[in-house]
């Protein structure tokens, strides 16, 4: 399957302004200026790659990504040719169905697709996996997950109004990626430990922008991912009254070096924020209809405590960030599970 | 060399436009029942807030002014689509369904 080739239209001069006002006409752009996609930029951009190829069709409008489709919204965010890959495989990614983007798209929740970029390409493409690295200041880490926005408003129609039904929208929903700080996790890479065993990968996880996570005494793990629990144990976010969804916690380099010297592994991690990150049951029952419980869940008596999720698997790991003894926790949206796949070159 | 840029930047120029093509709905919509007298109608509830009350109000409405008879009613997650085995029920057992609440 293959789209038809995108319109080319007339553009009074080579400027964003004049291109805001251009697009503008047709509902399209993010609000902040973007660079124009004139033919010979997205060529560069495309280097060798078919143009025609389709990566993707995205709910709700049924856009087709091709690659020359992806490249023009990579232009436009201001991306670098090096990073058009790791665009390429999450557009991929955002299409398969466990995902679920037609929910992520169209819901009331303020749910943004987090990049994380893993491998090689993280610094063959100059992604920021240190200080900083949720921004603002790097031109990689920006771009891509600008990238991705635009296509999903471009391509995939989740415009506010009529493809994105966000109450309060959220700033996660302008860029929102990172690259895994492998160098300093003592676990080795999340893509590995999830199975994709490629050079580079990236992940998308749908959810909220980050919780922060501040500890900044504790030499054992128990205070610090106690207080990790503490975050994911809320009862406005999606997770509470929707136990298949996951999270994502953050470590950065500090914390993570504190668990690993005390032999905890990633698994013992999650287990332990599984069994700590609990609510009572007759206080969740008291905020929702727990229509979205699993049946286990749902026997539980009043007095008992329930996790925010109903497996530790749900509970994923990674390292990001530089010095400083700050984490954070990224829930789910809930109705949606994240995707690692392979990034191509 | 400054003019020269400025020149170049005042150019007509050829831009894309950033959205593509919109491929084919994977599914066209079934045909209206066209006489609803007789008619078993079907509810598909989301969950979502007052879903079920406002689609089974409909539902007896509709039935009361047309004929029609209130048939199954099914529960489904707002979120995802309906499980085929919830599609299959609702498709052996009644004529039309009516579906979607939103928050």
């Amino acid at each position: 399957m293959t789209g038809d080739a995108p319109l080319l239209l007339d553009l009074a001069e080579d400027d964003p302004d004049a291109l805001m006002q251009l697009y503008d006409e047709h509902g399209w752009g993010d609000g902040l200026p973007m660079v124009p996609p004139t033919p010979e930029r997205v060529e560069t951009m495309l280097a060798a790659a078919d143009p025609d190829e389709t990566i993707a069709v995205l709910p709700p409008r049924s856009g087709i990504a091709t690659r020359r489709v992806i490249a023009i919204n990579a232009v436009l965010a201001g991306c670098e040719p090096a990073q058009l890959p790791v665009v390429v495989a999450a557009v991929r990614a955002l299409a398969s169905p466990e995902l679920n983007l037609r929910g992520v798209n169209a819901t009331t929740h303020c749910v943004a697709p987090l990049l994380i970029v893993h491998g090689d390409i993280a610094e063959s493409a100059g992604y920021n996996s240190g200080l900083g690295a949720f921004g603002p200041g790097n031109r990689a880490n920006a771009s891509t997950g600008r990238a991705v926005r635009l296509i999903l408003m471009h391509v995939g129609g989740a415009r506010p109004g009529p493809g994105d039904a966000s109450t309060q929208g959220g700033p996660a929903k302008y860029s929102y990626c990172v690259a895994e700080n492998t160098a300093q996790s003592p676990w080795g890479g999340y893509a590995a430990s999830v199975g994709v065993e490629s050079a580079s990968a990236v992940t998308l996880h749908c959810g909220e922008a980050p919780h922060n996570v501040h500890d900044m005494e504790s030499s054992d793990p128990v205070p610090i991912l106690d207080k990790v629990a503490s975050s994911m144990a809320t009862l406005g976010q999606n997770n509470a009254p929707i136990s298949s969804g996951e999270y994502f916690v953050a470590l950065c380099p500090e914390h993570a070096a504190v668990c690993a010297s005390a032999g905890w592994t990633r698994r013992h991690v999650s287990s332990y924020l599984f069994n700590r990150a609990t609510l009572p049951v007759a206080e969740l029952r008291r905020a929702f209809g727990l229509r979205a419980w699993a049946p286990w869940q749902q026997a539980l008596a009043d007095d008992d405590r329930v996790s925010m999720t109903e497996h530790p698997e749900n509970i994923k790991v990674f390292v990001v960030g530089g010095a400083g003894r700050h984490s954070s926790v990224i829930p789910s949206w809930g109705m949606t599970k994240s995707v690692t796949v392979a990034v191509g070159v | 060399m400054g003019e020269q840029m400025e020149e170049r930047k005042r150019e007509r120029i050829k831009v894309y436009a950033p959205d593509g093509a919109v491929g084919s709905p994977a599914a066209a919509p079934a045909p209206s029942v066209p006489v609803l007298a007789g008619k078993r109608i079907g509810i598909l509830d989301n969950a979502k807030p007052n879903a079920g009350a406002l689609l089974e109000r409909l539902a007896q409405r509709l039935a009361s002014r047309t004929g029609a008879v209130l048939g199954l009613v099914e529960t489904k997650n707002a979120a995802v689509a309906a499980p085929d085995e919830v599609i299959a029920r609702l498709q052996s057992e009644v004529d039309l369904v009516l579906a979607g609440s939103a928050d």
